[in-house]
């Protein structure tokens, strides 16, 4: 038991202060590769012997990115740009960052205009994914990337460097997949705190690391009883379940995650990058099967119906809807993502995202009341 | 007994407005006709390739474009309040789209009342994200609820500053081509390409001509209130491959040499101050914005948004047409090389001041505003100030700001115009 919760600290310091992990990276003589959500080839980073690392923002207060920043820009670009423009992300060789909304797009301009000394590797996704050069295209997106990233690396990136990069970052999905299902099973230990910590350390660990101690967390939690939860079972769906303080009212209200279609968390592992010979198509084609996420243009969108598939299967009662406040592409599919949660019976909760909020009052009321209908 | 004054006259609209307003009419009772008859109808983003339904004849509509008539005739404040009622969506989204995906809803339901333009129910959607993401979720929702196809190019953006990369042109030419391919099967209509470079040259025409016109503005004193060009945009975006429009710009061009030639101008006060306006127009406010310029004497002669449909090509040339579309949009580039073709039309119109609409609604285009205006400042030396507004949501903009900050832009122009005269 005492291993388990060593393990599942060490995430936790890394979730909560991943600068640290920064330097100590640096000190270690390793480049750092800045990676933007939600979808960027980190694989190609890791292959130059970068250390990737997400940047999700924090729990910041802005004080210098509104100069570039509209007031309506969703928290976790407002506080990247903050957090790249007061020097906390000094250290930085490079920035990924893909065009995936108009805020990444208009982020592109800012961040160029504001934090001149971390240069920007920014690059599109093909949305007509069913058209026949979509594949061709990303594949010649990612050999720009590719080009840059051996520039800010200062070293050359072989196709056997990606393809052994691409093994380390499937076992690393598929972990964080095993640790999804193993969390359903003690969800007294793995407290929505705590599964977000997991999920969230991922983002600043080298993973091949962070596998090996997820591997750990999920081989300890084998070896105890499954426990019987008789509090309230949701799922989350968004871009993150941000700031931790709002995952803690759930456990003060009983309330436990089973599961999660967040991009911060499962939707970054639930597509794994497939067999090839060349590594940069087997990094494209992982695009081209991505589903069930706002980002990405579907002919018809599989979110709603993965969300009730999900729920069925963890046996979740209720979908809280984490919505990004200011995040276009997850407030037009809002409507669709309630309607199918009340066709299927199942009870649904909207929870306005700010990383920057520091009153959860709000949620606080709406999460008991939640509770209460679950009851 | 109370003194009662005449009702004012109003001026009579010159020919070519009455044109436009012919030909928009034009072509929702084709829409119509169409749906009444049960063949297809399409809705459309504002910049994608109209060329190809252009030849298969297939009518087309615009929500963008129906969206501002109807912004403009205060009437889209019931669509707006349904779709973020009863359909849930929340208020940050695009106001085009709150208004359009609550029209669609509610158009479906018995005893609605239509509201004048009036669009015909789409049977398939055209979608160009060059303009926005928003666009692209927009549609997706339409696409579901209606459960109608969605032909897709996907444009890109141009995060750099080059022009588009042959990767990107092949990518976007082979979707026209796919599209192409696409549409002779859901119409059972064979693509005539010869109509299709017959289409293409009349777009040539149609956009060099507007261009031309918007080029005659860069006089002193203009020939024309800037704000005509919102007015003249419609046949642009509704019909750029038709002849109408051809006939519409023609004699628009003459009524603005005319213009030139008589000394005289739509403009109707002094022309103390030339003003770039950049963003959409404010189409719930646009009598407010245009009185309270006049009454200041400031005549915003030119704006970037009516260039988004100087989509230039050479008729025949596919690569060039894909490239074309993937750059005309302001959204479709980078701020560097939106701001430096601002300053370059800043210079070419000799204006003293840029007066930036901050549309809530736009959320790109206000990235644009707030990282370029200091190149603006910089390069073009001229005072630049913004307000806050929407292309369609009224609740955003507020005449006070509007009115005090155009006040302090005045003042600086004033002030840098006596400082220059004074040596």
């Amino acid at each position: 038991m005492a291993d388990v919760q060593a393990l599942l600290k060490e995430l936790g310091d890394v979730s909560a202060h991943p600068g640290k992990l920064l330097r100590q990276y640096r000190k270690q003589g390793r480049k750092v590769a800045g990676c933007m959500p939600v979808y960027v080839p980190a694989e190609l980073a890791y292959a130059s012997g970068m250390l990737p690392m997400g940047l999700w923002g924090g729990q910041v207060t802005p004080m210098l990115a509104g100069k570039y920043n509209p007031v309506y820009t969703c928290s976790i670009m407002r506080s990247c740009l903050e957090l790249g423009m007061n020097g906390t992300y000094d250290g930085l060789s490079c920035i990924l960052m893909p065009m995936l909304c108009d805020t990444l797009r208009g982020m592109s301009a800012a961040w160029r205009a504001g934090v001149k000394d971390i240069p920007l590797i920014p690059f599109i996704h093909p949305q007509n994914r069913e058209d026949s050069g979509a594949l061709e295209f990303l594949i010649s997106e990612y050999g720009a990337v590719r080009s840059m990233l051996e520039r800010y690396g200062d070293r050359e990136i072989t196709d056997e460097a990606i393809t052994a990069s691409i093994e380390v970052y499937n076992r690393h999905s598929e972990a964080m997949r095993d640790f999804a299902l193993a969390a359903s099973d003690h969800l007294d230990i793995i407290t929505p705190v705590i599964r977000h910590h997991v999920f969230r350390s991922a983002m600043f660990m080298d993973r091949a690391e962070h596998t090996e101690k997820v591997r750990g967390v999920i081989e300890r939690l084998a070896e105890l009883p499954a426990h019987h939860w008789t509090g309230h079972r949701v799922l989350l769906t968004g871009i993150t379940g941000e700031p931790a303080s709002l995952l803690m009212l759930m456990a003060r209200n009983s309330i436990a995650v089973v599961g999660d279609d967040l991009a911060q968390e499962s939707r970054q592992y639930r597509t794994p990058i497939p067999e090839g010979t060349d590594p940069l198509e087997r990094l494209a084609g992982q695009w081209l099967h991505r589903a069930g996420c706002s980002t990405v243009h579907e002919k018809n969108s599989s979110r709603a119906s993965l969300l009730v598939k999900m729920a069925r299967e963890t046996g979740a009662d209720g979908i809280v809807i984490c919505l990004m406040r200011f995040c276009d592409v997850e407030e037009y599919e809002y409507p669709m993502l309630a309607k199918a949660a009340s066709e299927a019976g199942l009870r649904c909760l909207c929870l306005e995202i700010d990383q920057s909020t520091q009153d959860n009052g709000q949620s606080a009321t709406k999460l008991q009341s939640f509770a209460e209908m679950l009851a | 007994m109370e003194k009662q004054s005449a009702p004012r006259q109003k001026r009579p609209l010159p020919l070519s407005r009455r044109m436009v307003g012919e030909q928009a009419a034009g072509v929702y009772a084709s829409a119509w006709e169409a749906h009444n008859a049960g063949r297809p109808v399409g809705w459309s983003t504002a910049i994608f390739p109209q060329e190809l339904c252009e030849v298969f004849g297939i009518p087309v509509l615009y929500p963008e474009n129906n969206a501002a008539a109807v912004s403009a005739k205060h009437a889209g404040e019931d669509f707006i309040a349904h779709a973020e009622g009863p359909m849930g969506f929340p208020i940050n989204i695009c106001s085009y789209a709150r208004l359009n995906m609550g029209m669609a809803d509610l158009m479906a339901k018995p005893g609605h009342e239509r509201v004048e333009p009036a669009m015909a129910p789409p049977t398939f959607l055209l979608l160009a994200n060059n303009s926005c993401t928003q666009l692209m979720k927009w549609y997706e929702n339409l696409s579901r609820n209606l459960n109608i196809p969605i032909f897709f190019v996907d444009c890109l953006f141009n995060y750099a500053e080059e022009p588009p990369a042959p990767h990107k042109v092949k990518y976007v030419r082979a979707q026209i081509e796919n599209t192409i391919r696409k549409m002779e099967d859901f119409f059972e209509i064979p693509f005539d390409w010869d109509r299709f470079l017959e289409v293409q040259r009349i777009s040539q025409t149609n956009r060099a001509l507007f261009n031309e016109i918007v080029a005659l503005n860069s006089r002193k004193p203009a020939p024309m209130n800037g704000f005509d060009l919102f007015n003249y945009m419609a046949p642009l975006v509704i019909c750029r491959g038709k002849r109408s429009t051809t006939a519409i710009l023609r004699e628009l061009k003459k009524e603005v040499e005319e213009h030139i030639s008589h000394g005289t101008s739509t403009f109707r006060n002094e022309e103390k101050h030339r003003v770039h306006w950049e963003g959409i127009a404010c189409w719930p406010n646009l009598g407010h914005n245009l009185k309270t310029l006049t009454a200041q004497g400031v005549n915003a002669v030119m704006n970037g948004y009516v260039t988004a449909w100087d989509i230039a090509y050479e008729p025949g040339d596919l690569d060039g047409m894909a490239r074309a579309y993937q750059v005309s949009s302001t959204n479709s580039l980078s701020t560097p090389a939106i701001m430096s073709k601002r300053v370059q039309s800043v210079r070419d119109f000799g204006c003293d001041g840029m007066l930036c609409h901050m549309n809530r609604s736009c959320k790109l285009m206000t990235f644009h505003i707030m990282v370029g205006r200091e190149t603006v400042e910089e390069q073009a030396r001229i005072p630049v100030t913004n307000f806050d507004g929407d292309q369609s949501d009224g609740r955003v903009f507020s005449e006070a700001q509007f009115e005090t900050r155009l006040q302090g832009l005045v003042e600086v122009m004033q002030a840098k115009k006596e400082a220059s005269a004074h040596g």
